[in-house]
């Protein structure tokens, strides 16, 4: 009974303590909600995203808070883990906008979050930005819903555009997984741009195969028969692995193109020397990088051990856009849902931002027109920057 | 019992001073305890926000402050008392408080056709649901997975617990569900890039939308019998096997279908399922499924689970059995799906794979076996205790997994397994209790 009691005290006593310690509300803080998969089948999206945040939100901390206005704000991150999962993505979100009362939302990264994520952060009127999100769907028809990274008919028509005036090559080959949705996109996007460029026909061979395939070699041989140029496979990275080491075993010696599904460390350990000397398409190159690129891999590296990926460096981009709409908005007047408003038309009229993945520049819907990075696997199977395709 | 004297005394005080606390409460019916839980969410309507204040939170906390507490652990105490004054205390008062009332009245009741009482509980039910729920939106999209979660789960354990069947499918007839509905809606009602202009005013969509859902529900119950029919002659490994591809198939299936945007997804439903519609959905499943399982073919189907030749001896027809409880319990997969793709308002095939399959299999085993009231328990508890733990990142997959362990060992049947519901025990009033015995 006794032991009741002293407990029961005990219980009421302590709230007094926390109360004088926490107890005002704080008012000048900004919080920016970070919703990345940190479990699930991507974790390494997660960390890269969020690696890239806290790094941001250190050099806020550093330079004493945010400016707006001629006041100095606090930053708070939100991080919530979306699980690699749609319903979990759009719970994260909800949480963030109704319960935390974040003024802006850096992700979900892939489109499968990102679009059902997209709708909930445009039906509470919360600006969001999805660093990585490639699909048309995510943007289209959402005055909130922003990205940082260019779309997939915009890199169909770089590559067909790169190719015809590097190489002045005239008919193309693509091999492609029917079955996954990001490689089919662009096959189709890819395809498009080529034949708009050299008529009807110039595809001289469209082969497609399904997702687990190992082996290509009845697609490969139809491809070197047409006598094509050169070979674009929008694959992942263990896939391409396995396409050119099978191209060349067949007697393929042309060049093979790829896109940003290429931009991973592990595809030049799996492929090894069969991909030296190819392209691919990216948002951003780490080796030969320059200026504020180069300053942020040197750095990230330093604090976290490797190189960071185009997620990391995208992540970094839609922070900093974050920052610059913020800041645009020229005073923050304490109603969440009218800085939500004022963030969101800021964001909308960027111009000229340079992103260390491209100067992006919004024009009235939430995609970005920025520029492309076409990469060269060179003799040391390193990624190194050969050309700046700009839209 | 052990004789007194091997129990320690301080241990032997406190269980007479816990028995004396809690007996006036053995008397409390149902109704009473919905009055105080009214009372609570109407006390958190009006002064949450001020006593989330007063102990350092900036909100009221969504989630009974659980995911306040791992991000600050310092506010543990304010928590602690916020849970008191705002849930604990006004329960409880409420509930001794109008003891006589409500046994009165419950009382009462059980003069007047079942249903009468039935109604009147659950109408009170959704008041506090809603209730709580408005103060916060993040709360009432969690009370409409939570509430669809539990029509997923005893519809599965119709086939897992009360068939003792091991069936992988649920996933696939959850995604038919949540397609065709989808499909339907977009069609009828919105007009979209794909499927064209609405062929009928938006204005009828939410009396149609039960329709809609049926008619998801039926085609996934058609089906089923995909993987019924294989089960006549299969069991145990080779049937979750077969419904294992199933589901697979399915999923497949939809990554193809390019017209309704393949691995893409599918958008653009209209605002359909609310929360009085999930929550009218939700308590006609447990409904159905509480009649359906404790009906002559339900004792069938733990006949078939317990000895199929035995039962066949018994003049069960054991494929007619086993096919009506797979199209039953698709049905209401079927039905789920299609609240599920109202409220994310969008659906991917992704969302059906193996992962969904192991939520709903977890939840099935972590509330009970061959259970009405273990499988709402599973569902709720296993998406309440995802969601405070979302917080804690990689640890939630080393937390949860491990008190499903736990409870394996302890419970191996789940939580609250093999027991049977019934809302009339439920309902009555509890002063009378020991003369009913």
């Amino acid at each position: 009974m006794r032991k009741c009691i002293i407990l029961l005290a005990l219980v009421l006593i302590l709230p007094l303590t926390a109360v004088s310690a926490a107890g005002k509300a704080e008012t000048n803080v900004i919080k920016v909600g970070i919703n990345a998969p940190l479990t699930g089948s991507i974790p390494k999206v997660g960390e890269g995203t969020v690696d890239s945040a806290k790094m941001w939100l250190a050099d806020i901390k550093k330079a004493g808070g945010l400016e707006v206005g001629g006041k100095m704000y606090k930053v708070q991150l939100d991080i919530q883990d979306n699980e690699s999962k749609a319903a979990s993505a759009v719970k994260a979100n909800t949480k963030m906008i109704t319960q935390d009362k974040v003024l802006i939302i850096i992700g979900p990264q892939s489109s499968k979050q990102a679009v059902p994520a997209g709708e909930v952060a445009n039906n509470y009127k919360t600006p969001m930005i999805s660093p990585w999100s490639t699909n048309p769907k995510t943007t289209l028809n959402r005055p909130w819903v922003f990205r940082a990274c260019f779309l997939d008919p915009f890199q169909g028509k770089v590559i067909a555009n790169f190719v015809t005036s590097h190489f002045h090559y005239t008919k193309a080959a693509v091999l492609y997984d029917i079955a996954s949705d990001y490689p089919k996109g662009l096959a189709e996007f890819f395809k498009k741009a080529w034949e708009k460029l050299h008529g009807p026909g110039s595809v001289v061979a469209y082969e497609s195969f399904t997702t687990g395939d190992k082996d290509f070699s009845a697609q490969l041989t139809d491809i070197i028969k047409s006598g094509a140029q050169f070979l674009f496979t929008p694959q992942y990275y263990n896939e391409v692995a396995l396409i050119v080491k099978q191209a060349h075993q067949l007697g393929w010696k042309n060049v093979i193109m790829g896109s940003d599904s290429w931009g991973s460390a592990e595809l030049v350990k799996l492929a090894g020397k069969d991909v030296y000397g190819d392209f691919f398409s990216t948002h951003y190159a780490a080796a030969g990088a320059k200026g504020a690129t180069k300053v942020f891999i040197d750095r990230y590296k330093a604090k976290y051990g490797y190189i960071p990926d185009d997620v990391a460096a995208l992540t970094w981009d839609a922070l900093n856009l974050a920052k610059t709409a913020i800041q645009n908005t020229g005073k923050l007047t304490g109603n969440i849902s009218t800085d939500r408003k004022n963030v969101r038309d800021a964001l909308a009229k960027v111009k000229n931002f340079k992103g260390i993945t491209g100067e992006m520049t919004f024009t009235g819907n939430g995609d970005p027109v920025k520029s492309a990075v076409i990469v060269r696997i060179n003799d040391k199977g390193q990624f190194t920057f050969f050309k700046q395709v700009k839209p | 019992m052990k004789t007194t004297g091997q129990v320690p005394a301080e241990q032997n005080k406190f269980k007479t001073y816990r028995n004396k606390l809690w007996a006036p409460y053995r008397q409390v019916p149902i109704l009473g305890w919905l009055l105080g839980m009214l009372a609570s969410a109407i006390l958190e309507t009006f002064t949450g926000t001020y006593f989330a204040l007063v102990f350092g939170m900036s909100d009221i906390p969504a989630l009974f402050g659980f995911t306040v507490v791992i991000k600050q652990p310092l506010l543990i105490p304010g928590v602690i008392t916020y849970i008191l004054i705002i849930y604990v205390l006004p329960i409880a008062i409420v509930a001794r408080l109008t003891r006589s009332l409500t046994n009165y009245i419950a009382g009462k009741l059980q003069e007047y056709p079942f249903w009468i009482s039935a109604v009147m509980h659950i109408v009170l039910f959704y008041f506090i649901i809603n209730t709580w729920a408005v103060m916060n939106d993040y709360r009432v999209l969690l009370a409409k997975l939570m509430l669809i979660a539990i029509i997923v789960t005893l519809s599965l354990n119709v086939i897992n617990g009360y068939m003792g069947e091991f069936s992988c499918s649920h996933p696939g007839f959850i995604a038919l569900g949540a397609y065709t509905a989808s499909i339907l809606t977009v069609l009828f009602f919105v007009n979209d890039s794909v499927l064209g202009a609405a062929l009928l005013p938006p204005a009828l969509a939410p009396f149609l939308f039960p329709v809609v859902l049926i008619l998801g529900g039926l085609l996934a119950s058609l089906f089923s019998l995909l993987v019924a029919i294989p089960a006549f002659r299969t069991r145990g490994d080779y049937l979750a096997i077969i419904s294992l591809a199933f589901t697979f198939i399915i999923k497949s299936l939809l990554e193809n279908l390019q017209i309704f945007g393949g691995a893409r997804g599918f958008m653009n439903q209209p605002d359909l399922a609310t929360l009085p519609v999930v929550f009218l959905w939700t308590v006609l499943s447990v409904w159905i499924i509480n009649n359906f399982v404790r009906s002559t073919l339900g004792k069938a189907l733990n006949a078939v689970r317990d000895n199929e030749t035995a039962a066949d001896a018994m003049t069960i027809n054991t494929k007619k059995t086993k096919m009506t409880a797979f199209m039953f319990a698709a049905f209401w997969a079927g039905i789920a799906g299609g609240l599920f793709a109202h409220v994310m308002r969008y659906v991917n095939p992704g969302s059906f794979g193996i992962k969904k399959l192991a939520e709903v299999l977890a939840m099935v085993y972590f509330g009970g076996l061959n259970s009405v009231v273990g499988s709402i328990v599973g569902a709720v508890g296993f998406n309440l205790l995802s969601e405070m733990l979302r917080p804690t990142q990689i640890f939630k997959w080393i937390i949860i997994p491990v008190l499903l362990i736990l409870v394996m060992i302890f419970r191996p049947t789940g939580l609250i397994a093999f027991r049977e519901f019934d809302p009339k025990k439920l309902l009555r009033a509890k002063n009378k209790m020991e003369e009913d015995k």
